[in-house]
């Protein structure tokens, strides 16, 4: 006993001098350096797209840099005064990510325009001479939210207070565009917009955060009851009947959802995060299972039911088929799959290298700005830098996952297990979709995707598992008087 | 918690390992097998989207630009062929279109487009540095001074169609290669494929197959010309000692069969047992034919083979239609074989090599047209050099044949005296031999028009073969053809 205390004094106190208590380091130097290179690494993406695309260095290049590092910098002085003990490694792989995918919407936008190789007849319709710019402008919206989360939330379990607010407003964001007419909720074919004078907000991402606090108030509340109570049965303990409710709610939203806004994505996103939260709450793999097999369950019967569903795992399965290939504009009879298919052309013709930024073709493939943005950057930046983007979400999870076992409130916990599941989660959906791992849902690449929506929900997302890791990290206060050192007992 | 949340973990991991599984097999197995699906037209328009390498001809120290690529107007970024003179050097370039590629296009496709294997570690440095890859410069050896003069001489020979080739004898170089009718491969490198379908057909229906190159396409009846392999065989196998060694040369060679093989001239040749070089500058059939026939087919088919006949395999790197000496059996097909006649098939092309043999000592050079390839920063990848294709006759033998080849054109007896002679040309020394190749028509002028020459006969710096389709007389038609040429080549006009 006492050779173990001598071993942790001598090991702390090197170079702390008497008296003082060791103070761990809060990392923020280290988050600063990391995020210069992210701003220097997006940088020289951006002078290598416009060398690639016409042998010229963007005249915008010190403006739209300079512009993204104010942004960036101003995001990370918030952490410095708001959150100084979160992750040092959050931010700048936020900023990295959302920096390349301003990049290749520039890269795309300027398909086709100024002499640049594009798509025949012109640039792509779905992008316009300021799309980058408006990019941007909705990072620093991102980053705003991403401030105003952190200076309001100054602890995680103050949402805890809002849980049925916040499940109500979840619910009503989701709910909108189903009950708005095709006109003003629809593009293309996607009925989970609200579009009011030229504004296209998707409820639906920030319902996800909406939602995710409400799952984890509304389990910490219950956890017990759904853990404990129920029956045994061959060796699976089984949930009472009653208990079973919540579960079932969340299953029938998900499926409206499906049958009302046609989008599979995102229903099979809120699904996930339920199930994924309630066994962290609980721990009872009963929950798994029952949620795997309703989820297969329902998406049996949706295939089955409504043509849209089953059209995308038949486009999955035969991609190639030329039936299927010029469907709509030639066949009859078919599931469409030329944006499938495109996706996974521009993905193999990249290779191992990739071609190299602004010199392959990712803009025959239909909106490669949001949902095949990943095949995009397979395309020029090669399945390296490919890897490297999914490495880049992968710390990201890791780091929200680490922080959710770091703190110790169950909320927070709760909260920041199911934040980082569900962006593991949409990473597999679409990036699995575009790649032909699973069928095609169209949902939006985290930080990658054109969208202000998307960004700003995500740069929230971020700010939230900073804010639980910071509350992880953050030593317990100091009295403030100074009753002296704990007796370090010597051993002689 | 914690338990769940690090099987949460878990499963994260697993989700990520199964994309990244996922993304290395399409990416790195399947690239290959996506590229190669037929609705893919990323593959088709990469082609397009990267700066096609520029062809040079360098022959004569210049550098003149033969086909390059710009940008398409409208295009959407793709580039274009052009080929600044159009016809002159399009048996050379071919044309490069979307759906197809003749001539050096085809031929150097991979350089053009920089995707040959040799330049992986040039693409490779341009990927890390950020140039886009692009296609290397292809130099040929092509004189645009003997071209040009090749091409207006063809065009100017009252409407037949011919070919001509120049090669360097002591290299191998290919100097000219010009053909009437020529094509404008200028429209074939449309980017719309419904205009190059229009081009395409109007080219390919024309009566006078403009696409056919006459230089290395086709193949004429050799006529006289062959006379050089006949002397040859007859020096090399002993048969006759030198050129002042006589030959019987009748007026009327009996053929075996009844016919009687006639001299050109209608009567005897010489005093009907002249010295073979006066029976060369004469172009006596009897004497030649009468060679034959003692030699035997088998003698002149290995001759004509090691001259260049009878090789359906030559590439320049252009592929170079067969010419053809058959091994004949017959006495009387011997004879013909030997004066170029029956079943003999020669292009421009052989008939140069003929002469670049003789110029070159009897050694003749592999022909080529690449003099050197330069990957886009100027470092060669592949350079000419030049090697022999075979050894036909001794440098004894080819001495003898240059000094009958200068008798045909100094002799005032000689067939090309009046064109060729010394005065004429400019006192360049051209050594040479006309061929007037019967076609089946009795009538000489539908003859075809040969002649193959080198000049300057004592320090040999070009070997020419000339074709006139239905020329007539090899002298009058063909040669002045052959003089421009060296005229032009050697500077002098």
């Amino acid at each position: 006993m006492s050779d173990v205390t001598s071993s942790r004094a001598t090991f702390e106190s090197p170079v702390v001098p008497d008296g003082a208590v060791p103070m761990p380091r809060n990392r923020r130097q280290t988050e600063l350096l990391m995020l210069i290179f992210a701003v220097v690494v997006v940088g020289f993406a951006y002078a290598a797209t416009g060398l690639g695309l016409n042998d010229k260095i963007p005249a915008s290049l010190l403006t739209y840099t300079a512009g993204f590092a104010v942004i960036m910098l101003v995001a990370h002085l918030a952490v410095r005064r708001l959150a100084p003990w979160a992750d040092p490694l959050m931010l700048p792989v936020a900023a990295m990510l959302n920096g390349l995918g301003v990049v290749m919407i520039w890269r795309l936008q300027e398909a086709g325009r100024n002499g640049i190789a594009g798509p025949q007849g012109g640039p792509l319709n779905t992008l316009t001479a300021s799309s980058a710019t408006t990019q941007l402008i909705w990072s620093a919206l991102g980053i705003v939210a991403f401030i105003l989360v952190l200076a309001f939330i100054k602890q995680p379990r103050v949402l805890q207070r809002y849980t049925y607010t916040l499940g109500a407003a979840g619910l009503v964001l989701l709910a909108i565009p189903a009950l708005l007419p095709s006109s003003m909720s629809s593009i293309q074919g996607a009925k989970v917009w609200i579009i009011v004078g030229g504004f296209e907000i998707q409820p639906g991402e920030f319902a996800k955060l909406a939602l995710a606090v409400f799952f984890a108030g509304y389990l910490v509340a219950k956890r017990d009851v759904l853990a404990l109570a129920g029956r045994r049965v061959l060796g699976i303990d089984l949930p009472r009947a009653r208990d079973l409710g919540p579960v079932l709610i969340a299953w029938g939203a998900s499926l409206l959802i499906l049958v009302f806004e046609t989008d599979i994505g995102t229903s099979a996103l809120f699904f996930g995060l339920f199930v994924a939260m309630i066994y962290i709450a609980t721990q009872r793999t009963s929950w798994l299972l029952i949620g795997f097999l309703l989820f297969v369950g329902g998406a049996y019967l949706a295939s089955t039911l409504f043509s849209h569903v089953g059209a995308r795992f038949i486009a999955w399965l035969h991609p190639f088929t030329l039936n299927n290939l010029n469907c709509g504009a030639v066949s009859t009879h078919c599931v469409p799959s030329y944006q499938v298919a495109q996706g996974l052309y521009g993905l193999g013709f990249g290779g191992i290298f990739g071609t190299g930024l602004g010199h392959g073709q990712p803009y025959i493939t239909p909106l490669a700005q949001s949902d095949f943005i990943t095949s995009a950057f397979g395309e020029e930046l090669g399945l390296t830098g490919l890897m490297a983007i999914l490495l880049l979400f992968g710390l990201l999870v890791q780091r929200g996952l680490r922080a959710s076992i770091a703190v110790k409130d169950p909320f927070a916990k709760l909260l920041g297990g199911g934040l980082s599941f569900v962006l593991a989660l949409q990473i597999f959906i679409i990036v699995g979709g575009v790649s032909r791992l699973i069928p095609l849902t169209g949902i939006t690449t985290p930080f990658l995707s054109q969208g202000g929506s998307s960004l700003v929900a995500s740069w929230a997302l971020i700010a939230m598992l900073m804010r639980i890791s910071d509350t992880a990290r953050k030593p317990a206060p100091q009295p403030i008087q100074d009753e002296g050192m704990t007796q370090v007992v010597r051993a002689q | 918690m914690n338990r769940a949340l690090t099987r949460i973990s878990l499963a994260c991991l697993v989700m990520f390992v199964l994309l990244l599984i996922n993304i290395n097999y399409v990416q790195a197995f399947q690239s290959s097998t996506l590229a190669g699906e037929p609705e893919n037209s990323r593959t088709f328009n990469q082609q397009f989207l990267i700066k096609r390498g520029p062809i040079y001809a360098t022959g004569d120290g210049s550098n003149t630009l033969i086909a390059g690529s710009r940008l398409a107007k409208n295009g959407g970024g793709k580039y274009q062929r052009y080929y600044p003179d159009g016809p002159l050097y399009a048996p050379v370039t071919g044309y490069d279109s979307i759906f197809g590629k003749t001539g050096i296009e085809e031929a150097e496709n991979k350089f053009l487009t920089g995707t040959a294997s040799s330049l992986g570690l040039h693409n490779f440095i341009s990927l890390i540095t950020g140039k886009p890859t692009e296609g290397s410069t292809v130099s040929l050896t092509i004189s645009p001074k003997a071209q040009k003069a090749a091409y207006q001489a063809l065009l100017n020979d009252g409407g037949h169609e011919g070919g001509v080739v120049a090669i360097n004898p002591s290299t191998g170089a290919i100097l000219a290669m010009a053909s009437d009718p020529s094509f404008n491969p200028n429209p074939f490198t449309t980017l719309n494929s419904a205009t190059l379908d229009k081009v395409s057909q109007r080219e390919n229906a024309a009566k006078n197959e403009p696409l056919l190159s006459r230089a290395t396409q086709v193949t004429f009846p050799p006529g006289s010309t062959f006379k050089i392999i006949t002397s040859s065989a007859a020096f090399s196998t002993g048969k006759v000692a030198g050129p002042n060694s006589t030959v019987p040369a009748p007026v009327n060679l009996s053929l075996q069969n009844g016919n009687f093989l006639i001299n050109d001239a209608h009567g005897a040749c010489g005093n009907g047992n002249p010295p073979i070089i006066q029976a060369f500058w004469l172009s006596c059939n009897t004497a030649f034919g009468g060679l034959g026939i003692r030699m035997g087919g088998a003698t002149l088919h290995k001759y004509a083979s090691l001259y260049g006949f009878n090789n359906p395999n030559l590439t320049i790197p252009l592929p170079v239609a067969e010419s053809k000496a058959p091994k004949e059996t017959a006495p009387p097909f011997e004879a013909f074989t030997a004066i170029g006649q029956f079943n003999d098939e020669a292009t421009p092309f052989q008939e140069a090599m003929m002469a670049a043999t003789v110029a070159n000592h009897g050694t003749l050079m592999k022909p080529y047209l690449v003099q050197r390839i330069q990957a886009p920063d100027e470092s060669v990848i592949q350079a000419a050099t030049p090697a022999p294709l075979s050894k036909p006759i001794t440098p004894q033998v080819a001495s003898y044949l240059t000094q009958m080849m200068i008798q045909v054109t100094q002799n005032p007896a000689g067939t090309a005296f009046a064109t060729v002679n010394k005065n004429v040309t400019g006192g360049i020394l051209i050594a040479g031999k006309t061929g007037t190749a019967q076609t089946g028509v009795p009538v000489t002028t539908t003859d075809d028009a040969v002649f193959t020459c080198f000049a300057p006969a004592n320090n040999p710096k070009i070997a020419v073969g000339v074709i006139v389709k239905g020329g007539g007389f090899g002298a009058a038609a063909a040669a002045p053809i052959a003089v421009k040429v060296i005229q032009a080549f050697l500077g002098k006009s």
